[in-house]
């Protein structure tokens, strides 16, 4: 047992891939075998080309942060030590977009344009979360 | 859009249930409250409804029930704001295919009362995907909104001291409104002062939660002509939505879909923002407002931010927008109230708020779904 008392993502079968790949510290993302278009959350369609062919790959996990806010009410009290917080609006470059955190340099130093690389954070022994350090 | 329905189909009655809170009423009591208001607004009874629109009340076939409603037409809608305007729409186009003659539309909202929060382990906002993000601290419309915010501020230099003009100009229209929740008037510098709740937002830029009902009845101009009240005609509506990759805020703030709706509804109008009396921007937050006012064409790309900061949204000002108060002082009624407000400036029944001579009113929603409806004070 965890006392890890922030809320975990749902255990959705289809991204499985994504969360066992975390915690072998790989950022996967599915990818249309019929027009190579990244995607995640996982889907059955691709949202391109509508195939319904796809495989689990690794990505570079490299991106540019495109937007970031910052919390200072808790929605729920596991947040409440932590506030205020940045969450980041980040597009990898295979094109996928994610909301995650900045971690290793100080709230309210995140901006808009900034690089920014993968990194996976054990928040329990079964879920690692991932988020993301400046990559200069 | 068919140019030929422009003015076709008009609004012969309004009703609005008292907003605030209200625990003894839910959301079936405030819709059939309102509906009873809408129909003694125009003289018609409850036997003269053939089509039944249902908005965020849980359940059609138990509103009908209580109302004892046998429709020809009958269906119901998501609680989601972007939704007001669609039934609109899809009420006028009942009323031209002939499956109806007089549809009302029936909207309860009992959120304040029933703890209603949009963030959290009940955020629901966008397509269902936000548990994903909720590990990162992620949720709630407001923060969707902050990251939009936060791009405009950095690609166009737009400051939070523009969107505390639109905040104080809205809050100042409510203070001339005695049904609004929310009456007191700020300055910019209260604005500041205010508590950030999702930054750059703070809590005056956010919507309130409130209970409260809205209904309408829609009918042939022709029939309206013969009721209570002056009809307010519908001159122009049109739709576009922009679902892809909706979980995420959009590259440009919904532009080209909002340009592509103002391309419709005006010219089935046969008017552009020049002849726009009034607006009615839904505004959840306001940041929408900023966005709306570029995509409908009211300033160019980018300069919305300066465009507000003058006191042109005020009464008084060049373009008064949300006369009532809007979402953010008078009611959160998800775009109904602003629908309504729109109907009472062209019927010249808005008292201390009322824009002189106002001829058109044009209701907006910047969301996923974009809806636009210009109100006439004549049928063309």
């Amino acid at each position: 047992m965890s006392d890890y008392a922030k809320p975990l993502p749902p255990d959705d079968p289809p991204n499985r891939p994504f969360w066992q790949g975390a915690k072998r510290g790989e950022l996967m993302l599915q990818r249309c075998r019929d027009c190579g278009t990244h995607r995640f959350p996982a889907t059955r369609l691709c949202a391109q080309c509508r195939g319904d062919n796809s495989e689990w790959v690794a990505s570079s996990g490299a991106g540019v942060v495109e937007s970031f806010c910052t919390f200072h009410r808790a929605y729920w009290p596991a947040f409440k030590a932590e506030v205020p917080y940045d969450v980041i609006q980040v597009r990898l470059d295979e094109g996928v977009r994610m909301f995650s955190n900045v971690v290793g340099m100080a709230q309210g130093q995140v901006r808009i344009g900034m690089r920014v690389w993968a990194t996976f954070e054990p928040a329990t022994p079964e879920v690692t979360l991932v988020k993301f350090v400046p990559a200069t | 859009m068919n140019q030929a329905l422009a003015g076709t189909v008009a609004i012969a009655g309004v009703g609005t249930t008292r907003y605030g809170r209200l625990p003894e009423y839910d959301a079936y009591d405030l819709g059939a409250w309102a509906l009873k208001e809408a129909l003694d607004d125009c003289g018609l009874g409850f036997d003269d409804i053939d089509g039944l629109i249902i908005n965020r009340i849980p359940d059609y076939q138990r509103f009908g029930e209580i109302t004892g409603l046998n429709p020809r037409y009958t269906t119901i809608t998501p609680g989601q704001g972007r939704f007001s305007g669609i039934c609109i729409q899809t009420a006028v186009a009942v009323i031209a295919a002939g499956m109806a003659e007089t549809v009302a539309l029936v909207y309860g909202n009992n959120g304040r009362s029933a703890g209603d929060h949009y963030g959290g382990a009940s955020d629901a906002y966008g397509s269902g995907g936000a548990g994903m993000w909720f590990p990162y601290g992620m949720t709630s419309p407001g923060a969707f909104h902050a990251l939009m915010m936060r791009r405009h501020m950095e690609r166009y230099g737009t400051t939070t001291d523009q969107l505390g003009a639109i905040a104080c100009a809205f809050r100042h229209h409510a203070s001339l409104n005695p049904d609004a929740v929310m009456r007191t008037p700020f300055t910019l510098a209260e604005y500041r002062a205010a508590r950030f709740i999702c930054e750059p937002l703070r809590l005056l830029d956010y919507c309130l939660i409130n209970d409260g009902g809205v209904a309408m009845i829609l009918t042939s101009s022709d029939r309206a002509r013969d009721l209570r009240q002056p009809p307010a005609y519908i001159r122009g509506f049109a739709q576009a939505a922009q679902l892809a990759g909706s979980t995420f805020p959009p590259d440009d703030y919904w532009h080209g879909t909002m340009q592509r709706v103002a391309a419709d509804v005006y010219a089935m109008a046969g008017a552009g923002p020049a002849d726009m009396d009034a607006l009615m921007i839904y505004d959840n937050f306001t940041p929408t407002v900023l966005f709306s006012l570029e995509g409908f064409g009211y300033c160019p790309v980018g300069e919305s931010g300066p465009f507000v900061a003058d006191g042109r949204l005020a009464l008084g000002g060049a373009l008064p927008t949300n006369t009532s108060g809007g979402h953010l002082s008078e009611s959160y009624m998800q775009g109904w109230a602003l629908n309504v407000e729109a109907v009472r400036q062209v019927r010249g029944a808005c008292g201390a708020r009322q824009v002189s001579d106002a001829g058109l009113v044009q209701y907006m929603t910047a969301a996923p779904v974009i809806t636009s409806i210009i109100y006439g004070r004549d049928a063309r």
